[in-house]
């Protein structure tokens, strides 16, 4: 009943199949090369990385097709100029240093096998690095550096066959690609995979389904934008503020004789940031942020002349990218306001939806102002506000007088009913509708707190001694013991756990992740049929915010 | 002579059911490494769950060729003049295309009307049925084409999903990538909207989505028919059953299984809900 699809092996690629190869790729980025400009947040969020990748590469291919001969070197020759002449932007610059390295290691070649292939990949990944003032990992030149380690160790294991090289080669893009949040701070903060690394994946599966023979089924498809699991705990507007002032994007390219690309990198090091300078010496292609892009204009014509002179205000770009970010977003038109204590928790809201962290809780309840700040910074009109303490209800039901905008505080007096409300927002429902869902959740979740007593006391049979944990249940003091674990007990033995399924335990900063994970086994062991979550939520007072549901 | 309907596997209507329906059901593939299986066809959901949770290949899927719908239409011109092809959401999948490139290749006197459902699972699978029905019962191609293009309206996706793993690898997350990466553990609960997936809400156990599920039903003040299909899970789609049953006449609650290709992207564990609101 089963089929086997055909294995085709190719051992060599002649100049005339680097062409189709490389124009399969470009036709194959072209489909995602919107996709991939909403993914741009480095080095500057404008959003164009994938035109700019997709327009260096019709470039490339254009001067593919005037290469004096079909042989591998002059085909590759002709794309590295190509690439060289119409690179836009960092990653076409980066890009055409990946082509120049090919064809730099592919020269009086007829055709080339797989071992050719991993050494000219090598050679790319070089002068990629080399092309960049001060090369940042997590970008596509990871990707490429990745590319050529897996190419070069498939090449040894297995041999000869093109096509297993080349998947081994997408495989190595797509895994560096899922990985470039992780290396770079601010592709983790956005939530999103590293645009230009995204491209260069784009290209090389391109390039692999051409050599697959799977030119009819790419017309129907399109290429698989890498995903990361990462939640953005930003907003493009937070990334944003974050790398003001911006400048122009000054680009061109300069053509003379004996230009010096390393004398005049050093000279324009100290002119501005993501400073590109690549080429030889006839044609070098400069790419560089700065304030004053008349000082680099003038600069450099004085070393020849200047071509595909490109200046734009990155501002203005910048602007354009926060629409496109905006009409790109969720279609949600309501915004939710939480008032949270604790780093671990902040970050369980953000992952959950939350647009706005307002800093507070138990002895630190946040003014009106302050609320009202963060309802004014979210874009919707409509705002639901979770307080998340019974002393904060009052102040966030004040806010509605003094904005425009259509304010509804749903009542959480803890953090636990905070995080229930928030995930029973229904996406469909309009603001009323999910108010009811909001509250009727509320009511379904009970919440344990645990904190030391501040000072001596006795309250009904409690005796209560200075420093002793004790025990809310819902905001009641109802429980005191020897130690915290003790004191969840007792309360947890009080409950009817036959309608319980999750317990979320939140530990406090002063909370070691030990003690939290003993108490949690503990419950594990006694009630073996619930599901025990064990999260830092880092919060200031209480040593353990215990959800159950 | 009766209009002939066409759908694909994505509509979970099982092989018999089809027959008995007298559908014809195009299937999509299934891949794991060098294997290739017809959904449904060459591989049951027995297997293929089995293979998803315990193998080490990670399935992939691929839509129909072109060349599988003109095999169909050819096949079926034979015994009438008109069919009508109702496929799964084009924005999830490439079989729309397929089925219209066919259409534009088969040079015949049948008249073939193919319609992107811009649903998926029962969803498409309530609506075919219908379809199916009303063929029977005499309806022409037109009338047909024009009572599915509204049925499209009416009819109600929900899901619950274990997790969007698989969802997400499959490149099929939709406006649902928002619920990634959430720092507690949750499930997912999914619609399908203008043809993508798109959330719902989050619930925190799989109780807690049968509920959700359960309450979705009574939202509607008419139903036609309901449809509850499981992945790995028979026993809790039967619980949903048999609770739906003492408030909707069981003979209308249809019950299927995920196939293979949705099951790639579903993962282990999904379940699913649809609603037909009647006209």
């Amino acid at each position: 009943m089963t089929r086997v699809t055909e294995m085709k092996q190719i051992n060599s690629i002649g100049g005339q199949e680097l062409r189709e190869m490389f124009a399969a790729a470009t036709g194959w980025l072209e489909k995602s090369s919107a996709d991939i400009d909403a993914l741009n947040v480095f080095p500057v969020p404008d959003g164009d990385t994938g035109t700019n990748m997709l327009l260096t590469m019709r470039s490339t291919i254009e001067e593919a097709y005037r290469a004096p001969d079909r042989s591998a070197a002059a085909v590759a020759q002709a794309m590295a100029k190509g690439a060289l002449m119409g690179a836009r932007g960092n990653s076409g610059v980066i890009l055409s240093q990946i082509l120049r390295g090919l064809a730099q290691n592919l020269a009086a070649k007829e055709s080339f096998n797989a071992a050719d292939l991993a050494s000219a990949l090598q050679e790319s990944s070089v002068m990629a690095y080399k092309g960049i003032s001060n090369p940042v990992e997590g970008t596509m030149l990871t990707v490429i550096k990745d590319v050529a380690k897996a190419v070069a160790a498939e090449v040894a294991s297995n041999g000869r066959d093109l096509v297993s090289v080349m998947e081994a080669a997408v495989n190595a893009a797509g895994e560096s690609v899922a990985n470039t949040p992780n290396l770079l701070e601010v592709l983790r903060e956005a939530g999103v995979v590293d645009a230009g690394g995204q491209g260069l994946h784009t290209i090389l599966d391109g390039a692999l389904r051409y050599l697959r023979g799977e030119m009819e089924q790419m017309r129907f498809r399109k290429p698989q934008i890498i995903i990361t699991d990462l939640h953005a705990t930003k907003l493009p507007q937070m990334i944003a503020a974050d790398e003001v002032p911006y400048g122009y994007c000054t680009e061109f390219l300069l053509k003379g004789e004996k230009l010096d690309t390393d004398k005049i990198k050093k000279k324009l090091e100290k002119k501005g940031e993501s400073l590109i300078v690549v080429g030889d010496d006839s044609a070098a292609r400069i790419h560089i942020h700065t304030l004053e892009p008349g000082d680099i204009i003038a600069y450099a014509s004085s070393l020849g002349t200047l071509h595909q002179v490109s200046i734009r205000n990155m501002d203005e770009q910048h602007q354009d990218y926060l629409e496109m970010q905006k009409a790109k977003g969720p279609a949600v038109d309501t915004a939710i306001v939480a008032v949270v204590a604790g780093e671990g928790l902040a970050d369980v809201f953000t992952s959950l939806g939350v647009t706005a962290i307002v800093p507070g809780g138990q002895t630190m309840n946040p003014s009106t102002k302050d609320l009202l700040q963060a309802v004014e910074g979210v874009a919707s009109d409509k705002v639901i506000i979770l307080p998340n303490n019974k002393n904060i209800i009052a102040t966030a039901s004040q806010v509605q007088s003094l904005t425009e905008k259509k304010i509804e505080v749903v009542p959480t007096t803890t953090i636990p009913q905070g995080v229930a409300a928030l995930l029973a927002f229904d996406y469909e429902a309009d603001l009323e509708a999910n108010i009811s869902i909001m509250a009727r959740a509320i009511s379904a979740i009970k919440t344990v707190e645990i904190c030391r007593a501040v000072r001596s006391a006795k309250l009904g049979d409690l005796q209560i001694r200075k420093k002793q944990p004790i025990g809310f249940l819902d905001g009641d003091l109802v429980a005191v013991g020897e130690s915290a674990l003790e004191v969840l007990n007792k309360m947890l033995s009080k409950l009817d756990l036959n309608k319980i399924e999750v317990i979320t335990i939140y530990y406090g900063d002063d909370t070691k992740s030990e003690e939290a994970e003993q108490v949690a086994s503990d419950i594990r062991n006694r009630y073996p049929q619930l599901q025990i979550e064990v999260v830092k939520g880092g919060q200031p007072h209480y040593n353990y915010i215990i959800s159950i549901e | 002579m009766t209009v002939e309907i066409v759908t694909d596997s994505l509509s979970d209507i099982t092989p018999e059911f089809a027959k008995e329906l007298g559908v014809t059901v195009v299937p999509l593939y299934v891949r794991f490494g060098e294997e290739v299986y017809r959904d449904r066809v060459e591989i049951t959901t027995d297997e293929f769950y089995h293979k998803l949770v315990h193998g080490d290949i990670f399935p992939t899927t691929t839509q129909p060729s072109p060349g599988d719908f003109i095999t169909v239409y050819k096949k079926l011109a034979k015994k009438t003049d008109e069919i009508l092809v109702i496929t799964v959401s084009g924005v999830l999948s490439g079989t729309y295309q397929s089925a219209m490139q066919a259409k534009s290749m088969v040079e015949d006197k049948c008249r073939i009307e193919v319609i992107d459902s811009r649903k998926v699972a029962m969803s498409l699978g309530l609506i075919v049925i219908e379809a199916a029905k009303a063929a029977k019962a005499g309806a022409g191609l037109d009338e047909l084409a024009d009572w599915v293009r509204k049925a499209i309206h009416r009819s109600h996706l929900v899901v619950y999903f274990d997790t969007l793993k698989y969802l997400a690898k499959g490149g099929r997350i939709g406006k649902a990538q928002g619920l990634l990466g959430a720092m507690l553990s949750i499930k997912p609960i999914l619609t399908i909207k203008d043809g993508e997936m798109a959330p719902l809400t989050r619930v925190r156990s799989p109780a807690a989505g049968l509920d959700y599920l359960y309450n979705f039903v009574p939202g509607f003040s008419k139903v036609e028919a309901l449809a509850v299909e499981h992945a790995t899970t028979p026993d809790e789609a039967d619980e949903l059953v048999r609770r739906l049953s003492a408030i909707f006449p069981k003979e209308r609650i249809y019950r299927s299984i995920v196939s293979p290709v949705l099951g790639t992207h579903a993962g282990p564990n999904a379940l699913a809900l649809t609603v037909l609101e009647a006209e």
